[in-house]
């Protein structure tokens, strides 16, 4: 009986430890197949935006960076200041690791202009190009949201603030592939996020 | 006569605080449960603020007037703080007595006469 339990736990002891050390995050998305057979998963495409810094900022000066991206605006009454919030906790964990970037797309570009960012990033002590504030066409914006980080984004009236949209962080690879998203007005999810982020660096 | 007991017990308690001061409860309770639902995104559930986008209002210098009439109407200083068109008067009476007992360690309530009083006249 003693042997029994005793091999019992050892056989969990091996299988939460393997399991532990092999953590893998999926590939999120649309997948497709390409021409010689291969999977071919979901990209985040090129983008260009201005930054708060008004200086242009594309997937060039990402590349091989792990980053979160988020969506907000600047006048947001409801969930953004709770995902800023939390956004600062991975700004300073990572402030001095380069691998790691932040980047927050503005749905309301035509209030949050450059110097509106400029002005925003200074109160929230948070400088570029670790977290670029981004603003641009609107349509790009919102495409970019819904299409390749696969969360809301449009103007909508009828919510408080005009816009509506999600509080969703999303955990983007050094090869533009979505890995995780996560609810960034949690503390408990981005608490994931920051494991995650962890696994994404090893790869 | 053990049963009696805490009856009688409950009973002087209940004589002991009075009407007022069952009120003020019930409006910093209130209050309590309003701050979370629209103020605590911003100026974060201790009241401390987020770094210099949102001030902290521990030790807001307002008058209840001031504060009354800023739920209402918002502001647009150096930040800017939306207006509230979801608030009534007893909202925002019971929200001004949550403040004043949280951060002014004062329990005294703001009555809602006063409320609608100071929404005339705001500037
Ligand atoms: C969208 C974010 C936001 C929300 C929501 C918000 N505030 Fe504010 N609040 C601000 C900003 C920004 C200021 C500073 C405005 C300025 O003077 O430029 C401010 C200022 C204040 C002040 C004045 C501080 C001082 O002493 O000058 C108080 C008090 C206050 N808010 C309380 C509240 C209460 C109570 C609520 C909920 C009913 C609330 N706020 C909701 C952003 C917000």
């Amino acid at each position: 009986m003693l042997l029994k339990n005793t091999v019992l736990s050892l056989l969990f002891a091996v299988v939460a430890f393997s399991c532990s050390q092999e953590k893998k995050l999926p590939f999120l998305g649309p997948k497709t197949v390409n021409a010689t057979g291969d999977t071919v998963y979901h990209q985040i495409p090129d983008f260009q935006f201005l930054n708060q810094d008004s200086v242009l900022v594309s997937q060039k000066d990402i590349e091989g960076k792990v980053y979160v991206a988020d969506f907000f605006f600047t006048t947001c009454p409801t969930i953004c200041p709770k995902m800023k919030t939390q956004m600062l906790r991975i700004y300073e964990r990572y402030k001095e690791r380069d691998e790691v970037r932040i980047i927050s797309h503005s749905i309301d570009p035509d209030f949050d202009n450059t110097s509106v960012l400029h002005d925003y990033a200074t109160r929230l002590q948070v400088k570029a190009p670790k977290w670029n504030l981004l603003t641009g066409d609107k349509a790009a914006i919102y495409k970019l949201g819904q299409k390749s980080y696969m969360v809301s984004a449009q103007e909508d009236p009828n919510e408080a603030g005009g816009f509506v949209h999600s509080g969703a962080f999303i955990l983007v690879d050094k090869n533009r592939h979505v890995r995780g998203i996560y609810d960034g007005t949690v503390e408990t999810e981005v608490n994931h996020l920051l494991e995650d982020m962890e696994v994404l660096l090893k790869e | 006569m053990k049963k009696l007991a805490p009856i009688l017990i409950a009973f002087f308690f209940f004589s002991c605080s009075s009407k007022e001061e069952i009120t003020q409860q019930q409006y910093s309770v209130e209050g309590m449960a309003l701050y979370k639902t629209h103020c605590e995104n911003c100026h974060q559930a201790d009241g401390a603020g987020l770094r210099d986008l949102y001030p902290s209002i521990q030790q807001t210098k307002l008058s209840p007037e001031a504060l009354a009439c800023l739920f209402k109407n918002g502001k647009k200083g150096n930040g800017f703080m939306p207006a509230n068109a979801k608030l009534q008067a007893l909202d925002i009476a019971e929200l001004v007595t949550y403040m004043r007992e949280k951060w002014g360690g004062k329990k005294q309530i703001y009555p809602v006469d006063s409320v609608k009083m100071a929404l005339q006249n705001c500037r």
